[in-house]
């Protein structure tokens, strides 16, 4: 939770200007606009933004899953140990699935399948990458599922995930996601659609999961609190486009663009008590008919008249800590 | 630093709609520029619709432009395009444009005619058919999914047995034991009314609490009639009725539509029950508003798609049993022709006039396949689930 | 599961029941009697008629009617009225006769419609996919009988092989393999014809579901622990996308009579479809009854078989 480690070194993940579309009734949805992150090795970060902002979308590119006739990688580059994802072959691709990247999904419920038991699905994972005799593939899912607090592992494998509850499911699909070891794993939202008390606990097992394997993790989430408590690095994403970027401190302390403000003031706390809750006027814009120029102006209340024009740059703020809104960058200026 | 508190009045078009709205009709412009095929079928229906309407009025009343029942024995099996024999014929007989666009039958009818009357003949025989189909479809899957719930008690049952089956005897005259049945019928109206001022319930006699008891539900009953229904092979049924029954051009349409609604029943049963159970009907409910209300001006609009889908492929289907039942003999009897009785008719000199197959075969083949195009098509964009994966 | 099995062939008797008052009260309800089928044959004077009538019980009410009816069929002592044979010996008879031509013509719908449909699900939108698409419509809404005569001229024109019927007349004298060729001559063209409409439905049913089934989000989970594209498809996406076709599976057996009616006219093939035509043809009632009921029980046995095998092949319904 400090200060970026300064030993950068090359980063583990490096995605440049990255740009999807979505094409679709003749229109263009430009779901990933440009974005540009980094991921060092056995860090935390976490994407933040609201539904509908591209965060799954940038997430799944690192992959190449986005699911294309509609959508389409127009420009960008993914850099992942040194190698372009975006130019490799789909053989090659497959090879870094499940094997260096992994990644772990926002539905329990449906992203395993109802038709095969868990044995299968997390043996085909580990079989697909390594090879492995039946009986120590045998001895190793059993490891990997008490590794991630699944009670009575050995029963569980022939299970069929329906006969699991919600957070069971998570653990396996993060069992799966470590069965390969991989440098990287990318969460998509995967606490959202469990209880809070089973959040909790997926939370503090990826803590300690990635503090024994020392690998990557890329926590996608809308859910400031969960971010707070993992992140070593924060990338506040809207309508496609990194609106902020900083660690812990600096995105809770002193946020430097209108949007991150609006959603920290948003979250409810003790000290608000009594007040009427904060809420970011408007919705997220559809991604197909995005407004001209800084694309938060039409919710912002700092809004002036070129944000209406001008696509706004980053500002730096130093310590990496940098924000996509140079109207309160210059108030800054003129008030400290 | 919280800018809840320096809050601006938020500019209008904030709430503006996230995406331009599209009426229902734009959106189906839109989509039927985009599906090619379902839009083919489209101009081909109301390309069939036209042809027919004006079919109709070509051919029928007393002295019609186009007589598809003149019959030339001396011009019989001419091949299309064929001029006619002016010496042979008087001049009532000559054909309009002076020639046999499509040719004669074995009787020297004109095809032309035949195949223009034929196309308001079968295009009556599918939109009817479909309509009964589609009519006690909705009724009987409404019921079954919104009334489900609600219970029989086996007097009624027994009520509703004893007044069929007692109208059935009495009109095979079997008055005799049809009356009984009446009778029985009338007792168990008694039995209802004087057992529904005798509560509590717990008094009631073990005979008289199975009577009063719930048998079945509405859904229950409903879809085991479905099951019977489903039971028959529904082209062997078809043929069946329809050999039995007086060679009728309305007893074909109403046939096929009493032996094909199983179908729609079962998915506007589903859609019923999802429906249902949706907010907008609570809170129509909440508001107080009718049952009668809710079906059909909430729930309704919203089942439709479906309905609409299965209804323009049925009339394929039905055209298509109805060529398929002439083939068999059992076809719109003679005076009116039908596509499907002119190709059946056509089979006997499939070498000599092939024309008489062909014709009639391909115009069928078209008019189903733009049916069946238009309704997929209608498929997709009135199932915007669906839309993006095809 | 075995309390499942008897409700469920509880139920099914129950449906049999009033499927076979349903098809006993169309039949005798409907205008037309038997014995009016042809007035003008002198053989039926009145005295034969009444004897007739007496035989099969046609004056007594007709809840007797039924009983008599149904008694017969479950002693297997029903006849046909046209004939005197018995129905059952009738039935098999011709159920021999269609079984190569519904096996066959089901084997091909089967084997083609899935790798179809499921290759244009793959290639969605793309060339293979348009062409099959339109296709299937094709074959779906060409009339039967048109095809049939269409497929005829061709065949006989070109390879100059009678088709009609089961086999060339007189063929008897031949060599074997010609008598095998032959046969299969003969089988070939009513069972592809049989089939041409079972594979446009049937493989587009293949493509939605699958089309279905790889929008769900196991098939993304599938993909991003790196399995090859084949093992994603044919694995994760075919399995689940299989479950519906084993409903489809048990309502392929009452296909072997409604189905046929058509395809045997037009090839003379003596089969179940020809011959319930025929005896619809003749006013047969018996023969008629008979053939529904088999038929209902099949529909009934197919639909206990298809829910017997979803328990098998889905894990999620246990009982």
């Amino acid at each position: 939770m400090d200060k970026r480690p300064k030993s950068h070194g090359t980063p583990l993940l490096r995605v440049e200007n990255l740009k999807v579309y979505f094409q679709g009734d003749g229109k263009r949805a430009r779901a990933v606009d440009g974005i540009s992150y980094e991921v060092h090795q056995k860090q935390t970060v976490c994407i933040v933004g609201e539904s509908g902002c591209g965060k799954t979308v940038s997430a799944l590119s690192i992959l190449g899953l986005i699911p294309s006739p509609p959508g389409e990688i127009v420009s960008g580059k993914i850099f992942f140990s040194g190698q372009d994802l975006l130019k490799l072959d789909e053989k090659t691709m497959q090879n870094i699935r499940g094997n260096q990247i992994a990644m772990v999904f926002q539905e329990p419920l449906t992203s395993l399948n109802p038709v095969f038991t868990i044995g299968d699905q997390l043996g085909e994972a580990v079989s697909t990458h390594k090879s492995m005799g039946a009986e120590s593939l045998k001895r190793y899912m059993i490891q990997l599922l008490s590794d991630v607090g699944i009670p009575s592992p050995e029963q569980r494998l022939n299970d069929y995930p329906h006969q699991l509850s919600g957070g069971q499911r998570q653990r396996v699909m993060i069992a799966m996601a470590l069965s390969c070891d991989p440098d990287l794993m990318i969460a998509d939202e995967p606490t959202t659609a469990l209880d809070v008390t089973v959040q909790a606990q997926i939370l503090e097992l990826l803590r300690s999961i990635q503090q024994k394997r020392s690998m990557a993790i890329l926590y996608i989430s809308h859910d400031l609190g969960v971010v707070s408590a993992i992140a070593h690095w924060i990338y506040v994403m809207y309508a496609g486009i990194m609106a902020e970027q900083g660690n812990s401190d600096q995105i809770f302390r002193s946020p430097r663009h209108p949007y991150t403000q609006g959603l920290l003031a948003s979250l409810p706390s003790l000290s608000k008590r009594g007040k009427r809750l904060y809420s970011i006027p408007g919705s997220v814009p559809n991604p197909a008919y995005k407004p001209t120029g800084c694309p938060f102006h039409p919710r912002c209340p700092h809004t002036i008249s070129t944000c209406r024009k001008e696509y706004p740059n980053m500002c730096d703020y130093g310590h990496g800590h940098m924000a996509r809104c140079p109207v309160l960058y210059e108030k800054r200026e003129h008030t400290e | 630093m919280n800018p809840g508190e320096n809050h601006i009045d938020a500019p209008d078009y904030i709430e503006a709609p996230l995406a331009p709205k599209h009426t229902r009709m734009q959106e189906f412009g839109r989509m039927l520029k985009q599906n090619r095929l379902a839009a083919l079928g489209f101009f081909i229906f109301v390309l069939f619709f036209l042809c027919a309407v004006t079919g109709l009025i070509l051919t029928s009343g007393t002295k019609p432009l186009f007589n598809p029942a003149m019959v030339r024995l001396e011009e019989k099996l001419r091949p299309p395009l064929s001029k006619p024999n002016l010496q042979a014929l008087r001049p009532d007989q000559v054909p309009v444009l002076n020639v046999y666009l499509m040719g004669t039958d074995d009787l020297g009818r004109d095809v032309f005619a035949r195949m223009l009357q034929g196309a308001w003949v079968s295009l009556t025989v599918g939109f009817v058919a479909v309509g009964i189909s589609v009519f006690i479809g909705i009724f009987m899957g409404g019921i079954a999914g919104y009334f489900g719930q609600h219970h029989i008690k086996a007097i009624h049952i027994l009520f509703f047995l004893c007044l069929i089956g007692g109208i059935g005897l009495v009109l095979i005259n079997a008055v005799f034991a049809g009356t009984a049945l009446l009778l029985l019928c009338l007792s168990s109206i008694v039995f209802l009314l004087s057992a529904r001022d005798k509560l509590p319930e717990k008094t009631l006699p073990a005979w008289k609490g199975i009577l009063l008891g719930n048998a079945v539900s509405v859904d229950t009953l409903i879809m085991r009639i479905v099951d019977i229904m489903l039971c028959f092979p529904s082209f062997f049924l078809i043929l069946t009725v329809v050999a039995l029954l007086p060679a009728s051009i309305y007893n074909i349409m109403i046939v096929i539509g009493l032996t094909s609604w199983m179908g729609t029943t079962r998915f506007v049963r589903a859609e019923f029950l999802s429906l249902r159970e949706q907010d907008f009907v609570a809170a129509a409910k909440a508001l107080g508003i009718g049952n009668f209300r809710i079906i059909f001006r909430h729930i309704m609009p919203n089942a439709v798609a479906p309905v609409l889908v299965s209804a323009t492929i049925g009339i394929a289907t039905a055209i298509l049993t109805e060529a398929g039942l002439s083939f068999l003999g059992f076809g719109v009897p003679p005076p009116h022709a039908t596509w499907g009785n002119i190709l059946s008719d056509g089979k006997n000199f499939i070498f000599d006039a092939p024309w008489l197959t062909f014709i009639p075969g391909i115009a069928i083949l078209i008019v189903v396949l733009s049916f069946n195009l238009f309704g997929e098509g209608l498929r997709d964009i009135l199932n915007p689930k669906l839309r993006e994966r095809h | 599961m075995l309390s499942f099995i008897g409700r469920s062939v509880i139920q099914k008797t129950i449906t049999l029941f009033f499927v076979s008052i349903v098809s006993f009260l169309i039949i005798h309800l409907a205008p037309g009697k038997p014995s009016q089928v042809n007035p003008m044959n002198p053989k039926f004077t009145p005295e034969i008629l009444e004897r007739f009538q007496k035989e099969f019980h046609l004056d007594k009410p007709l809840y007797v009617q039924y009983l008599y009816f149904y008694r017969g069929l479950f002693t297997g002592q029903t006849v046909s009225w046209k004939d005197n044979q018995s129905v059952f010996s009738k039935i098999w008879g011709r159920f021999l006769n269609s079984l190569p031509l519904f096996i066959v013509g089901t084997l091909i719908t089967w084997t083609l419609s899935f790798p179809v449909g499921i290759r244009s699900a793959i290639y969605r939108g793309g060339i293979y996919d348009r062409t099959t698409t339109f296709l299937s419509y094709l074959l779906i809404s060409i009339p039967g009988f048109f095809f049939a005569y269409v497929l005829i001229i061709f065949v006989v024109n070109h390879f100059h092989v009678p088709v009609i019927g089961m086999e060339t007349f007189g063929i008897a004298n031949s060599s074997i393999p010609h008598m095998i060729m032959d046969r299969i001559w003969h089988l070939l063209l009513p069972s592809v014809l049989g089939a041409t409409g079972g594979i446009a439905i049937l493989s587009r049913y293949v493509r939605s579901q699958m089309l279905e089934v790889e929008g769900q989000d196991y098939i993304r989970t599938a993909k991003a622990k790196g399995l090859p594209p084949d093992q994603v498809h044919y694995k994760h996406a075919f399995r689940n996308a299989l479950l519906p076709f084993v409903t489809m599976f048990g309502l392929i057996l009452p296909g072997l009579i409604g189905g046929s009616v058509i395809i045997e006219t037009i090839f003379s093939w003596p089969g179940m479809g020809r011959m319930a035509y025929d005896a619809i043809l003749a006013r047969d009632y018996p023969v008629i009854l008979t053939v529904n009921f088999v038929s209902a029980v099949l529909v009934l046995a197919g639909t206990f078989v298809s829910d017997l095998l979803y328990l098998v092949v889905d894990p999620r319904i246990r009982l």
